[in-house]
């Protein structure tokens, strides 16, 4: 009697695996099956460009005659001509440009970062009417750039524009600045109109971490007399740290492929162009695909390998769940 | 000296009044307990005692010094929350340190306070882990811990068991009453758990819908509850109420007659009852005895078997539902009929108010406890 079960026991056994792994098999064709649509979308419309880009970058293609160009190498990046270096990583526009976003990326996230804590943290206090200045908060990142960069270009404006006004009547300034155009001031004038439009971003994200936050520990800290300046470094800020990487890659990334503000304040302006813009004019105003399409491959790689550094710095501390 | 003073102290939360007038004299290394039901403000008077909120009126007093507008942190007291309100990022160590890092203390100091009060807790082993590595009855003990270190005045506990398994509140419900004789500081404890407060306190506050109910010893409650509110709240099983009419009145002595015919004679003050009267009469399960020639007779509805002892659940005719405990396994099977004989000198009786007629004079505990107390609040 025994004898039997043992018997049937193995082919039965050996039975439910076989269907375990064929329902397995049938979860992954589905699974297949449902992300496939994305996977193409995402084919055509990123990794496609993205190629072509990268391939044009190889070539010496000019926007008037797209089909007819020729492989020439890395000569778009670096080539010899005679003992002479030229190619893009010889362009000191370029290096400009690279710096410029880098100073603005650093500068503005900062600002936007320590600007957001301060205002997450007063629209996390109870007041009356919180509801509402939470959302008129949020209206400069619900305005388009352009449009917003538009209207500050008028407000700057050094004959029309409403801050002059204001601050030579109050006595600030004895002549009219020309904020945009100004080298002194004009990437300055960008970084204020980029905290303007952000901020709100920044700040709802650290809102959203702060919401999470328990509050017992805040009324421990209360009885133990700790002081909230002290709390406010010791406890809020450790705990929001996870969310606030996250707004903080977020915003870096957004701020290193800086375009529309840059063109719509300051035009082409060297002084003030980002790499973003510098790819745009080499690609659409001196009609040299070859080299735009060089100078994309490369703030492509750039913003790649400092999203893959970030990620991974962030992975290692994100996983260190404080909770 | 931290003696606990409340007079009249009421809190409102903007139109809604939470705590209606309480007043309380707690006595300096007293262990008292609120208990009340769930909602009636138990951790609402412990927060205003705290400091955590504001008192709307009245005047709050610790150690003789109002402190009613006082920062919880100037008040000499410390608090357990009941989801402990660890700092989850921090270590065991930290998280009780944290607090004494700014009250002056060298690091030396703090360290010795730590680690004295890891070991009074047991928790030695666990000072470098997050609270997240920690089970809750561990994280109960930094939270208790965290307390101790700060040396207060005034310990107040709000539900600190109730996140815990059974076996583990029994244990850290001892603990805390070894931290009280050891400190012999001031402890205030809410609880909704009638064992917990019957066990640790002193002095048993019943709180109800915002009101003091009573104020008394563990014992004076049960033997002599005030009003029907926690003479049902008091003792597990619930007590048993039965609807009566008054049959007549003595001088120390109320006759009341039972709805089934019976009648027994309550030796209490009848404080202005008058024959004819309805009256509500109380009697714990434990009183209730099963006997030949009854006052009552019902039907056996449900047994249950404890081993040490059994509830019977009798319907005493109209849905009236009697609970018998009874000594040992029972005798006595669903649908059986069985006769119940009521102790009379065991009986409450309620005015259509809700107020307990007075107990005669001399007879302060109905003498030997039979009600085997310990037993239950293990
Ligand atoms: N911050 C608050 N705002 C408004 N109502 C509150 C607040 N805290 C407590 N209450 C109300 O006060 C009553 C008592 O609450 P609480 O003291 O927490 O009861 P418990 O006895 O269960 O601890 C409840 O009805 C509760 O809804
Ligand atoms: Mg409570």
């Amino acid at each position: 009697m025994s004898g039997a079960v043992a018997q049937t026991g193995v082919p039965v056994q050996s039975h439910v695996q076989g269907r375990r792994s064929s329902l397995t098999r049938s979860r992954i064709r589905a699974a297949w099956l449902f992300i496939a649509p994305s996977l193409i979308i995402l084919a055509l419309i990123a990794g496609w460009p993205l190629a072509r880009t990268i391939w044009f970058s190889f070539t010496d293609a000019d926007l008037n005659s797209l089909s007819d160009y020729e492989f020439i190498g890395f000569e778009n990046y670096l080539a010899n001509y005679d003992g002479e270096w030229l190619g893009l990583l010889t362009d000191p526009d370029w290096w400009h440009s690279v710096w410029n976003t880098v100073w603005f990326t650093l500068v503005s996230v900062s600002i936007e970062t320590v600007l957001g804590i301060i205002v997450a943290l007063i629209l996390n206090a109870a007041f009356p009417g919180r509801g509402i200045m939470r959302a008129i908060i949020l209206i400069p990142w619900a305005i388009p750039t352009v449009v917003s960069a538009r209207m500050w270009n008028w407000m700057l404006h050094d004959q029309f524009g409403v801050i002059n006004d204001m601050l030579l009547r109050l006595g600030l300034i004895a002549a009219p600045i020309t904020w945009t155009a100004n080298p002194d001031t004009a990437l300055w004038t960008v970084v204020m109109v980029d905290v303007w439009k952000t901020t709100p971003f920044m700040a709802l994200l650290i809102l959203a971490a702060l919401q999470m936050l328990p509050s017992d520990i805040y009324e421990a800290a209360k009885v133990d007399g700790v002081h909230p300046v002290r709390v406010f470094f010791r406890v809020t800020l450790p705990l929001i740290k996870p969310a606030l990487l996250v707004a903080i890659i977020f915003r870096a990334l957004d701020a290193l492929r800086v375009f529309d503000l840059i063109y719509v304040l300051t035009s082409n302006a060297k002084d003030t162009a980002s790499m973003s813009v510098y790819a745009r004019q080499q690609l659409v105003d001196f009609q040299e695909v070859g080299l735009g399409s060089a100078a994309s491959t490369l703030i492509f790689l750039i913003i790649a390998l400092l999203t893959v550094m970030t990620l991974a710095a962030g992975r290692v501390r994100l996983g260190e769940d404080p909770r | 000296m931290a003696d606990v003073v409340l007079k009249n102290v009421q809190k409102s939360f903007g139109k809604a009044k939470v705590i209606y007038g309480v007043d309380l004299d707690i006595r300096d290394g007293e262990f008292v307990v609120f208990v009340g039901p769930s909602g009636c403000g138990k951790s609402t008077l412990l927060r205003l005692i705290a400091g955590l909120e504001d008192i709307t009126a009245g005047d709050l007093s610790i150690g003789g010094e109002r402190v009613n507008d006082l920062a919880p942190a100037k008040r000499g007291i410390a608090m357990v929350f009941q989801s402990y309100a660890l700092y989850p990022h921090m270590n065991v160590y930290d998280n009780m340190a944290f607090g004494l890092e700014l009250a002056k203390s060298s690091r030396a100091e703090i360290d010795r306070k730590v680690r004295e009060a890891a070991r009074l807790l047991q928790i030695e082993a666990l000072l470098d882990r997050k609270p997240r590595q920690l089970s809750g009855g561990q994280r109960q003990r930094v939270a208790i811990g965290r307390a101790i270190v700060r040396d207060p005045k005034v310990f107040l506990f709000d539900e600190p068991l109730s996140n815990l398994d059974a076996a583990l509140r029994v244990q850290t419900r001892i603990e805390i009453a070894k931290l009280h004789t050891d400190t012999r500081a001031t402890m205030i404890y809410v609880t909704h758990d009638q064992v917990e407060a019957m066990t640790l306190a002193d002095r048993i506050v019943v709180l109800n819908a915002g009101r003091v109910e009573q104020v008394g010893s563990p014992l004076e409650l049960y033997h002599r509850p005030a009003n029907l509110f926690v003479a049902g709240f008091i003792g597990s099983p619930q007590m048993n109420f039965i609807e009566c009419r008054v049959a007549g009145v003595g001088p120390d002595e109320v006759l009341v007659s039972l709805p089934g015919g019976g009648s027994v004679s309550v030796p209490v003050l009848p404080h202005g009852v008058a024959t004819g009267e309805s009256i509500t009469l109380g009697i714990r399960p434990d009183h209730v005895r099963i006997s030949p020639e009854g006052a009552l007779t019902g039907r056996v509805e449900l047994v249950e078997e404890l081993g040490e002892n059994h509830l019977l659940y009798v319907d005493a005719g109209q849905g009236r539902r009697l609970t018998v405990r009874e000594p040992g396994d029972a005798r006595h099977e669903v649908g059986g009929t069985v006769s119940l004989d009521l102790a009379r000198e065991f009986c409450h009786l309620f005015k259509s108010t809700g107020e307990a007629l007075p107990s005669r004079v001399g007879t302060t505990n109905p003498a030997p406890s039979s009600p085997d107390l310990a037993s239950r609040a293990a």
